[in-house]
């Protein structure tokens, strides 16, 4: 390419710009041409280092662009972070077509929204049900109804000892020391299983919270 | 490189490089391109819309080859603005390198 295809390559894309703005922007062309020229480049070397002009026209459409959505975030500041969004899109879609027609059909629209890549859940969707369907479901079950039987044990043992204590009235001779000792021991070991339980249950609890909570980040995520 | 990653550091790495001193969009479009393989032309762009936030003025001076070259110079605003990006800067990069390093989850 040429200088002077470049310059007239240049103006075209611009030509949606004022023309005093056309101008201004040839110039710093035509002079980045001119001592690239006096410091022995060739015209075409020079025009392959610019950059393709409808390209390098359509990144002047994108500053104006990014102003807009300034404004935007000026004026609304809790939709700055979507006034981003959008100028980035339509910044990618300048970039990528380089065309004024670019500039107007979604600058004037605001509302492109940004192609984010949208994750595919499914996969780890269906291994968080299956998963809890096939394995946790049972082994939720079991450790529940250990700690329940756990916790039965520790009331039992605590009314032995209580129904022991109670007893003494009516015992006598012998049968006093043994319903006292039976009912030290229920006691005793009522306490020593329920702090047990106490830990258990409280690790049990952590663990559930934890478990729900890869399998929220799971679901919602991916892996 | 990818370009995603160089638009948003060129107005920085713009401002920096007249921090030392006034340059020609010549001067400053071969060094760029060379540092971060950007094209030429996509100096132009950002040196006019730091001329019209006004972080930049320009003016014209002669040269003993070629034609009058026109200058950049940092304004007040764009000095104030370079100190600021490059806190940013720094401080995104650092998190950014974080979380590619694999240093978070």
């Amino acid at each position: 390419m040429t200088r002077e295809e470049y310059i007239s390559a240049l103006k075209n894309a611009l030509r949606a710009l004022p023309e005093p703005d056309i101008t201004d922007i040839a110039q710093d062309f035509e002079e980045h041409f001119s001592i690239g020229l006096s410091q022995g480049k060739t015209e075409h070397e020079i025009a392959a280092e610019l950059g393709d002009p409808t390209i390098v026209a359509g990144t002047y459409f994108e500053e104006s662009l990014e102003d807009i959505g300034h404004t935007m975030k000026e004026s609304a500041a809790h939709t700055a972070a979507a006034a981003a969004a959008s100028s980035s899109a339509n910044r990618a879609a300048i970039v990528s077509s380089g065309t004024s027609s670019a500039y107007s059909t979604d600058g004037s629209s605001g509302t492109t929204q940004a192609a984010a890549p949208v994750k595919d859940l499914s996969g780890a969707r269906l291994f968080v049900i299956l998963l809890n369907v096939l394995v946790t479901w049972w082994a939720a079950l079991t450790i529940y109804c250990t700690l329940l039987s756990f916790w039965c044990v520790s009331l039992s043992l605590m009314a032995g000892g209580i129904a022991a204590f109670a007893g003494l009235s009516a015992a006598s001779g012998q049968w006093t020391a043994v319903l006292v000792l039976s009912g030290i021991a229920g006691v005793m070991m009522a306490a020593a299983t329920g702090i047990l339980n106490y830990f258990l249950s409280k690790w049990t609890v952590i663990g559930s919270k934890a478990y729900i909570n890869w399998n929220k980040k799971l679901y919602n995520k991916g892996f | 490189m990818n370009v995603q990653f160089k638009k948003g550091v060129l107005d920085l790495c713009v401002l920096s490089m007249l921090k030392e001193s006034d340059q020609y969009g010549y001067e400053l479009a071969n060094t760029l391109s060379e540092i971060i393989q950007i094209s030429d032309g996509t100096v132009y762009p950002i040196l006019r819309k730091l001329a019209t936030d006004g972080m930049v003025t320009t003016y014209l001076q002669e040269s003993q080859s070629g034609p009058p070259r026109k200058y950049y110079r940092l304004t007040g605003l764009g000095k104030k603005t370079l100190v600021g990006l490059q806190q940013e800067w720094l401080a995104f990069s650092k998190s950014v390198n974080q979380i590619v390093g694999g240093d978070v989850q």
